[in-house]
């Protein structure tokens, strides 16, 4: 009997994927048989598809340095930070007529720098100093939240060029510009995670920066690499996010941070690092995503959603630590 | 793990010394400063994060973290305005309320951490979320005012007679009892009870605690329960001050917390720490917000100086502790 | 039974999935003895300890007896009721607490005191330190303490429980000359109050001067136990290590014509070794030996630069190379099979294949950036098959294999990254004896075939089976080279306990 070849946890993903799928397409059916008129619409249907790249960029830049062995608690305000410096740059240019093309150029190019410059202080504390990730991401959160009260005051940053309201705002042959930009992230996340050099080495540190590191792996280099990723990601997120609202405030995004974290670990991410598939991740953004517009759809107070959210993260949690304690009785 | 006796003393000491510097820089860049009116001030308006990070200190002492507690105290202030508002004026009756509901928030987050083996940051963030969710569910973000006025007049009390406001003498906010009270409970239960050395031992050898006898998930499970009743408590305290609720008051103030205790010289990595050192860390924190203020330096600010502050003291914490393991002596070397 | 006996144990074995590693021990520890339990690396001695201290449980048909009554369950709980305590060579102390609190706590915790009294743990503390005899600093802070004064309050503790058995674990592997004068002095002091202590240890000399009996194990066997005046060190070393050696010994081979591909000058490292110089030649095994905590890995380490020396010089091929990190060494060529197999050498939660990839997942690249997976699935089953791991099934978890075929794992990940020189520390530890020949061969063939190895073995009879050369260090310095056609056992134990100090007895 060819029992217990100690197969790679792939096969068991592989039927957990399978088991999101179907979580996901169960909640979207009860959600249309709940509010038929309103959830079923096309209206609602954009406004998820609009909605959910945001969350989704973000669960993947949370969901990469949570393979890695770490937490990235900052996602949001780097964001916010990236979206105020580059809402600065978007604002000045138009007021002083610069045409739109070099001003989108500029902005964009600002959104992307700052999110590389957060991103490489989180990895500098992380790998150099060796400051627990958890901790070196809340303190740089809050250090970000500083430096965006600082230029805006309290206020929200606007006037920024029309142009730019295309990047959240626009369809393209019926697609929202924003999904396109999801899917290329995924894409790319996908790759670069899953099937690059870079990838499999953050997946090792997840498991143990020790040996990865005498196997004769640069983990800090490693490291660095995955913060800097992440911060980009984020402020991608930032250029979805500051074009739908058509402005920057430091406090736009900020449910997002405790939706990626149960995203990610929804979506089969382990909390401890070194497991964790794209694919298992974007479902489970799905899932979160149709549970949040189905609860906006049916009038329930947002701030229910928000007990919610938190209950569902302690839920997954909850199952994940008792479906293995019943794999590990069983052995 | 080779550390200097010296060291230890020093730590607190240390940070003490730098409390001293920089109220000496505060006074000289604001001579306003050093006002009885002015101490006072930063007196009242941070006994409440005093208690909060007094209890906060065993959380930290162990390695683990609590980012709910800002979503806490709201949710206690809004219980024990509620209590008042609806139920009786009794001040005892209320202060009790108020730390009983806060050991039972706690006490969902001990076993949340100790029995479902939740992460204490996961675990956290997930409860902040709930509290804060039903907290402002309930308030709908509004304000509770006109509560009553034996609370309102507690509240107002002060001890002894220090100096002249208008046309009465000011002595020492009553609120400060219950920091000493608070300061004195926890330095009782870290130094003199077996569960306050389990919250050290956790802390500065969890399998060596295991080994030696500790019931290491109850004591875990205790800690988070004190947390909350300690919280509660500040909850109450917070009320008596403001006179009103507010449900929103305490956003992102458990930053503030957490670097208030880490500034007082607890140690992220567990096992060191101490009430009188969380005072001092405290203080530091309070007078560096002050000096900011008369300093006319904008708010903002504050924010990039707790997460600076934060980073800072961690990152001394932690390179302190690489230097210390890289000079451990492995062999005996023979002498030729 | 014996009246005079604290404990007596008959006929105890323990096996282990593929190993035995005891067979058949008596022992007998007198009351108010300092009883010396000796052996090489893998003797047995340690099981043998976590069985007296109840943390394993021996094969069924084991006798034990203490204090004269037969114990049928012992474990760690009613081993410390029964007043065996184990202090183990990391004294499982909190450095952050006070010296009292580290003493005297235990017995708080076991009557589950609600409210301490520091005057009576103080006292308590106190009391336990005069009976050793030693005077220090109560209110101290642990970390504070040189690891010999850490020891003795690590002693302390165990006296708080009322110990009848001391058990220490190479107590003097960290402690200076002096403080083992101190250590031994105390250890009289409680052998005539009536205390029996059985310690572990290499040092044949403290051995000789402080014990009263010896019992020698070999191979997980019980080979005797002697009085102090029946021994002398040339029969404790035959004893220890005299035996057939078992495995295929390799002709030795002269490599010096091929030239040197490393070579060390004065390395130096405070606190791990001192003016270490040799050399390396193409092809060739050179097997470096000595006791526990000579230094030994630290050299490798060094070598690596997982652990840089502080001064000193290296040369790859001739030309001079700095090493600072294992990516360095690992770009020159050099490989390292550490010690500790399944915290620094294997990723246990991840698949053979992903564990034998590591090493050159970044050259499996195609153009395109991505790893070629065709590549790697080739190069997996490649070294699978040439190394024999067994069960072949590339997308296993590390975790579910046997010692020796993770061993091999480890191996094959190294010998994907081509190097020319191979570091290997205890490659057959805890393997059994099967497994440990065909990693032999492999080692001779990869030599063979142009790699040069430093191997790092406390094992004799392995060192001598498969190394050209052999280097003794003892107390972080090189202390001896053989030639590895002509060494014998006994020289070299001689070389790696006494340093060549005294002369070896025809």
């Amino acid at each position: 009997m060819k029992k217990n070849t100690g197969k790679k946890p792939q096969a068991r993903f592989q039927s957990k994927e399978s088991v999101l799928f179907f979580i996901f397409i169960g909640i979207f059916v009860l959600m249309c048989v709940l509010s038929p008129q309103t959830f079923l619409t096309w209206r609602n249907l954009q406004s998820m598809a609009f909605q959910l790249p945001e969350l989704g960029i973000f669960a993947l830049a949370m969901m990469l340095v949570i393979v890695s062995g770490g937490m990235n608690l900052s996602i949001t305000f780097t964001a916010a930070l990236a979206s105020i410096v580059g809402g600065v740059v978007l604002s000045t240019m138009t007021a002083a007529g610069m045409g739109p093309t070099i001003t989108i150029v500029a902005g964009l190019a600002t959104f992307v720098l700052i999110g590389f410059l957060c991103g490489a202080l989180n990895g500098v504390i992380v790998a150099d100093i060796g400051i627990a990730p958890m901790l070196a991401t809340l303190g740089t959160s809050t250090l970000f939240e500083g430096v965006c009260l600082n230029i805006t005051k309290g206020g929200a940053i606007s006037g920024f060029p029309d142009a730019f309201l295309w990047f959240g705002n626009a369809s393209v042959l019926g697609i929202p510009f924003p999904m396109i930009v999801f899917v290329a992230v995924v894409v790319a996340s996908y790759f670069l995670l899953e099937r690059s050099p870079f990838g499999f080495k953050t997946y090792m540190i997840g498991c143990s920066p020790t040996v990865t590191e005498y196997s004769g792996i640069n983990v800090k280099k490693t490291l660095r690499i995955v913060y800097i990723i992440s911060g980009i990601l984020c402020a991608i997120a930032g250029v979805l996010m500051s074009s739908r609202y058509n402005s920057a405030k430091e406090s736009y995004g900020s449910s997002y941070m405790l939706q990626s974290i149960s995203a990610a670990v929804l979506g089969g991410t382990d909390i401890a690092g070194g497991y964790g598939k794209v694919v298992g991740t974007v479902l489970a953004v799905m899932i979160i995503q149709v549970i949040s517009s189905g609860l906006n759809i049916f009038g329930i107070n947002r701030f229910i959603t928000t007990v919610v959210m938190g209950a569902i993260l302690i839920l997954v949690l909850t199952i994940n630590y008792i479906s293995s304690g019943r794999k590990a009785s069983s052995k | 793990m080779k550390v200097p006796q010296r060291l230890k003393q020093s730590r607190e000491f240390g940070i003490f010394l730098i409390l001293l510097a920089v109220c000496i820089i505060v006074t000289v860049a604001a001579p306003s400063f050093f006002s009885i009116e002015n101490l006072f001030d930063i007196l009242k308006g941070n006994v409440v994060l005093a208690i909060m990070a007094i209890g906060m200190l065993p959380v930290i002492l162990t390695g683990g973290i609590d980012v709910s507690v800002g979503s806490m105290v709201a949710a206690i202030t809004i219980i024990v305005g509620n209590f008042l508002m609806k139920g009786s004026d009794n001040i005892l009756l209320a202060f009790v309320v108020g730390c009983l509901s806060g050991a039972f928030l706690g006490l969902i987050n001990g076993l949340l951490i100790a029995k479902l083996k939740i992460p204490p940051i996961v675990a956290t963030l997930g409860m902040m979320s709930i509290i804060s969710g039903i907290s402002l569910y309930y308030t709908n973000g509004n304000w509770i005012t006109g509560l009553p006025k034996n609370f309102i007049d507690f509240g107002r009390t002060t001890l002894g007679s220090f100096y002249q406001q208008g046309d009465e003498m000011i002595g020492l906010p009553v609120q400060l009892v219950f920091l000493v009270f608070v300061a004195v409970l926890s330095w009782f239960i870290l130094r003199h009870t077996l569960v306050g050395r389990g919250i050290y031992a956790i802390g500065g050898n969890r399998v060596s605690a295991e080994r030696v006898g500790y019931s290491v998930d109850n004591i875990t499970v205790f800690l988070y329960a004190y947390e909350g009743f300690v919280v509660g408590l500040a909850g109450a305290v917070h009320t008596s001050i403001m006179r009103q609720v507010d449900p929103n008051a305490f956003n992102g103030f458990e930053m503030q917390v957490i670097s208030a205790v880490v500034l007082g010289g607890a140690s992220t990595l567990g096992g060191y720490g101490s009430v009188i050192g969380t005072l001092i860390g405290v203080a530091l924190f309070a007078v560096i917000n002050n000096g900011l203020i008369l300093m006319h330096i904008p708010t903002f600010w504050q924010k990039i100086v707790v997460g600076i502050v934060l980073i800072a003291s961690i990152s001394f914490d932690v390179t302190q502790k690489k230097y210390w393991e890289s000079h451990n002596t492995k062999v005996d070397i023979e002498e030729a | 039974m014996n009246p005079n006996a604290f404990l007596q144990i008959h006929h105890v074995s323990k096996t282990f999935p593929g190993v035995k590693a005891l067979q058949d021990i008596d022992l007998e520890v007198q009351r108010g003895e300092i009883h010396a339990l000796i052996g090489e690396n893998g003797a047995g001695k340690s099981t043998l300890i976590k069985i007296l201290s109840g943390v394993y449980q021996p094969d069924p048909g084991a006798e034990i007896v203490i204090e004269g009554k037969k114990c049928n369950q012992l474990t760690p709980l009613v081993a410390l009721k029964k007043g065996i305590v184990v202090i183990y060579q990391d004294f499982s102390l909190f450095p952050n607490e006070s010296v009292a609190e580290n003493i005297a706590i235990t017995t708080d915790i076991e009557k589950g005191t609600k409210f301490l009294s520091w005057k009576k743990i103080r006292s308590s503390a106190k009391s336990a330190l005069e009976r050793l005899g030693v005077e220090l600093d109560l209110d101290a802070p642990l970390g504070s303490l040189s690891v010999a004064k850490q020891q003795l309050v690590a002693i302390a503790r165990a006296l708080t429980f009322d110990a009848k058995l001391l058990i220490m674990d190479e107590p003097t592997s960290a402690l200076s000359k002096s403080e083992v004068e101190q250590l031994f002095a105390i250890m009289r002091n409680l052998r005539d109050s009536g205390i029996s202590i059985l310690f572990v240890s290499h040092k044949l000399d403290e051995l000789m001067a402080i014990s009263d009996r010896f019992t020698v194990l070999r191979d997980g066997k019980y080979l005797g136990t002697f009085n102090g005046d029946e021994l002398d060190n040339d029969i404790l070393i035959s004893l220890m290590v005299g035996r057939k050696i078992e495995y295929t010994i390799y002709p030795k081979r002269d490599c010096r014509g091929a030239g040197k591909v490393l070579e060390l000058k004065d390395f130096n490292k405070s606190g791990n070794f001192k003016d270490v110089s040799f050399h390396l030649y193409k092809g060739e095994i050179l097997g470096i030996t000595g006791l526990v905590g000579a230094g030994r890995t630290e050299v490798l380490k060094a070598i690596y630069g997982i652990n840089p020396q502080d001064s000193g010089q290296l040369y790859l091929e001739g030309n001079k190379i700095t090493v600072r990190s294992a990516e360095d060494a690992v770009r020159h060529g050099i490989a390292y099979m550490p010690e500790n197999r399944l915290s620094e050498g294997l990723v246990l939660r991840k698949t053979m294949a992903e564990n034998i990839s590591v090493t050159v997942v970044d050259k499996l690249a195609t153009r395109s950036g991505l790893v070629d997976r065709n590549r790697q699935s080739e190069l997996v089953t490649k070294w699978i098959q040439e190394l024999n791991i067994k069960p072949p099934y590339p997308d296993m978890l590390a975790s579910k294999l046997s010692g020796g075929n993770q061993q091999r794992v480890v191996l094959a990940k190294w010998l994907a990254s081509n190097p020319k020189v191979l570091l290997v520390d205890e490659p057959t530890n805890g393997i059994d004896v099967g497994a440990k020949t065909e990693i032999h061969k492999l080692l001779r063939d990869l030599a063979e075939s142009g790699i040069s190895i430093i191997l790092v073995s406390s094992e004799l009879p392995e060192i001598l089976a498969i190394a050209d050369r052999i280097l003794v260090m003892r107390r972080g310095r090189i202390v001896g080279e053989f030639n590895g056609e002509n060494a014998t056992q006994e020289e070299i134990m001689n070389k790696a306990i006494l340093g060549g100090k005294q002369p070896v007895k025809a």
